[in-house]
């Protein structure tokens, strides 16, 4: 029997699929006979007590669920998401940096730094990506801080938004389609596979209305992992490999018939009746890997 | 070498990352994980940088390595750090935003005060530690500082362990004692003509094993 302790902050329970989702994690875990406490942000110093630590706090090396993260692997705990995958997946420029040395194909980028922001640089990247292009900050999730610029004013008022915060961020080229693939990988195997379809009108998952706070979503498609293309597993598979072995959410665009990776998301969403609505086994394999 | 040519290259040699600001997001990271990726042996890591800047995580990652360190609690909630530790206090922000220095409450509603203000309105957790002796902040330029002593080799013995060319150190002495307390980054207008004249002279002594300078 192992003692698992599960960080969360409490707008972890704000979405009822989430929370669901969650309950099913502590349902899962104590039907194999482990024990599985929510830990918050006031029980950090009790993780000595646990065996194994699960991390579903939207991760960041800035947040919290970092120190927790490395306090657990510091301590030689088992945790998901380890500090590595964080601090990779948590910064889009230092993954681009990866996939481009392990030759994972990838949608094109360049990197831009503050110096880069004038109007000469500006035109190569335009001739080199084409228009309209992606401009997105090292910091992006749940599909916020990545914008569509079509024009160099609009670029510049993109890149000075994201610059006060990093000083350098990602431009890619734009590509049109009616849904994003997402792989779950844990452990070098693929977990669950789902589509991510794009609202209608929109060209990314989650859009903000226009004059409102307020998202809105795509629908999300789940597959069962045996009948989902085996080329998209395999590229899936190839991205995670540059980054570790821990649970991943791959983001994957069907382009002209080619697969390239748009992402490879640490701490993937895993919403009950969404992502596990073909894969109910997903539970059970993530509470056997934090106990191995 | 400047860092944005050297974020365009792809050489491959020892790095010698130095930067007054070493933060996470900022261009001393990108040159540190850039070199990472090209396979080089990069001084301060990535890896450095982050946790350097966390202090819960430079504390743990600290005592691990054998220096002095007092307790510490990581927390949102007033009530626990009294219960835990007691007055007076000393409290450092474990947020996003704030790199700059710590609060020191004697009492009560200036704890209050210090971890609303550093938790940036309850948002964040902060890191709060017990205060015994007297608290001292100081430059170190690999490793040297200017006071004598046990926080002299404290100082020392933080860069063996994190690596990072230049920062400034928040350390407690409590009578000859000294405790890693903090650390965070130094300003351009911190450095003077002295400190500038020690580094150069610190990196023209590393520079003769051969490497890339990046600053």
């Amino acid at each position: 029997m192992a003692n698992i302790a599960c960080f969360v902050e409490k707008y972890n329970f704000s979405d009822q699929r989430e929370a669901v989702a969650l309950q099913n994690f502590q349902r899962t875990a104590q039907r194999m006979g482990h024990q599985f406490d929510f830990m918050f942000r006031e029980d950090i110093s009790k993780i000595p007590n646990y065996d194994a630590v699960f991390i579903r706090a939207t991760t960041d090396p800035l947040f919290t669920s970092y120190v927790v993260s490395k306090t657990a692997w510091e301590l030689g705990k088992k945790v998901v998401d380890d500090p590595e995958s964080i601090q990779i997946c948590g910064n889009k420029i230092h993954l681009y940096d990866l996939f481009e040395k392990h030759d994972v194909p990838h949608i094109p980028t360049v990197f831009m730094n503050k110096e880069d922001l004038h109007h000469k640089r500006l035109l190569e990247v335009f001739e080199t990506l084409g228009k309209p292009i992606v401009v997105k900050a090292p910091y992006t999730s749940f599909s916020k801080y990545v914008e569509k610029v079509a024009c160099e004013t609009s670029f510049r008022d993109v890149a000075k938004r994201y610059f006060r915060k990093s000083d350098m961020l990602a431009v890619q080229t734009f590509m049109p389609t009616a849904f994003d693939w997402r792989v779950g990988v844990l452990n070098r195997q693929t977990l669950y596979v789902c589509k991510y379809m794009i609202p209608k009108g929109r060209w990314k998952h989650g859009a903000k209305r226009r004059g409102k706070p307020t998202f809105v979503w795509g629908r999300t498609v789940a597959l069962k992992t045996e009948n989902a293309p085996s080329k998209l597993k395999e590229v899936a598979l190839k991205a995670c490999d540059v980054i570790g072995k821990g649970l991943y959410g791959v983001d994957i665009k069907e382009f002209n018939g080619d697969y390239v990776v748009v992402e490879v998301n640490d701490n993937p969403s895993i919403y009950a009746g969404y992502e596990d609505s073909r894969n109910k086994d997903l539970y059970g394999k993530i509470i056997e890997y934090l106990v191995d | 070498m400047k860092p944005t040519a050297f974020l365009n290259s792809s050489i491959k040699d020892f790095t010698l990352n130095l930067n007054n600001d070493y933060r996470y997001l900022k261009t001393s990271y990108y040159v540190s994980t850039h070199a990472e990726v090209l396979g080089n042996h990069v001084i301060p890591s990535s890896e450095s940088i982050i946790d350097a800047s966390r202090t819960p995580i430079l504390l743990l990652r600290a005592s691990k390595a054998g220096i002095p360190t007092l307790r510490y609690v990581v927390t949102g909630s007033v009530k626990q750090i009294i219960l835990e530790l007691g007055f007076p206090l000393v409290v450092f922000a474990v947020n996003p935003f704030c790199y700059d220095g710590f609060i020191v409450a004697q009492n009560k509603s200036a704890l209050y005060r210090a971890v609303k203000s550093l938790s940036m309105n309850y948002k964040f957790a902060v890191c709060a530690q017990p205060l015994k002796g007297q608290m001292i902040s100081f430059k170190s330029f690999f490793g040297k500082c200017k006071i004598e002593g046990e926080v002299a080799k404290l100082s020392m013995r933080v860069f063996e362990v994190f690596k990072l060319p230049m920062c400034k150190l928040h350390v407690q002495t409590v009578g000859n004692e000294a405790y890693l307390c903090g650390l965070q980054p130094l300003r351009l207008e911190e450095i003077s003509p002295a400190d500038v004249e020690m580094v150069s002279q610190e990196v023209s002594r590393m520079s003769s094993k051969g490497e890339h300078l990046v600053g």
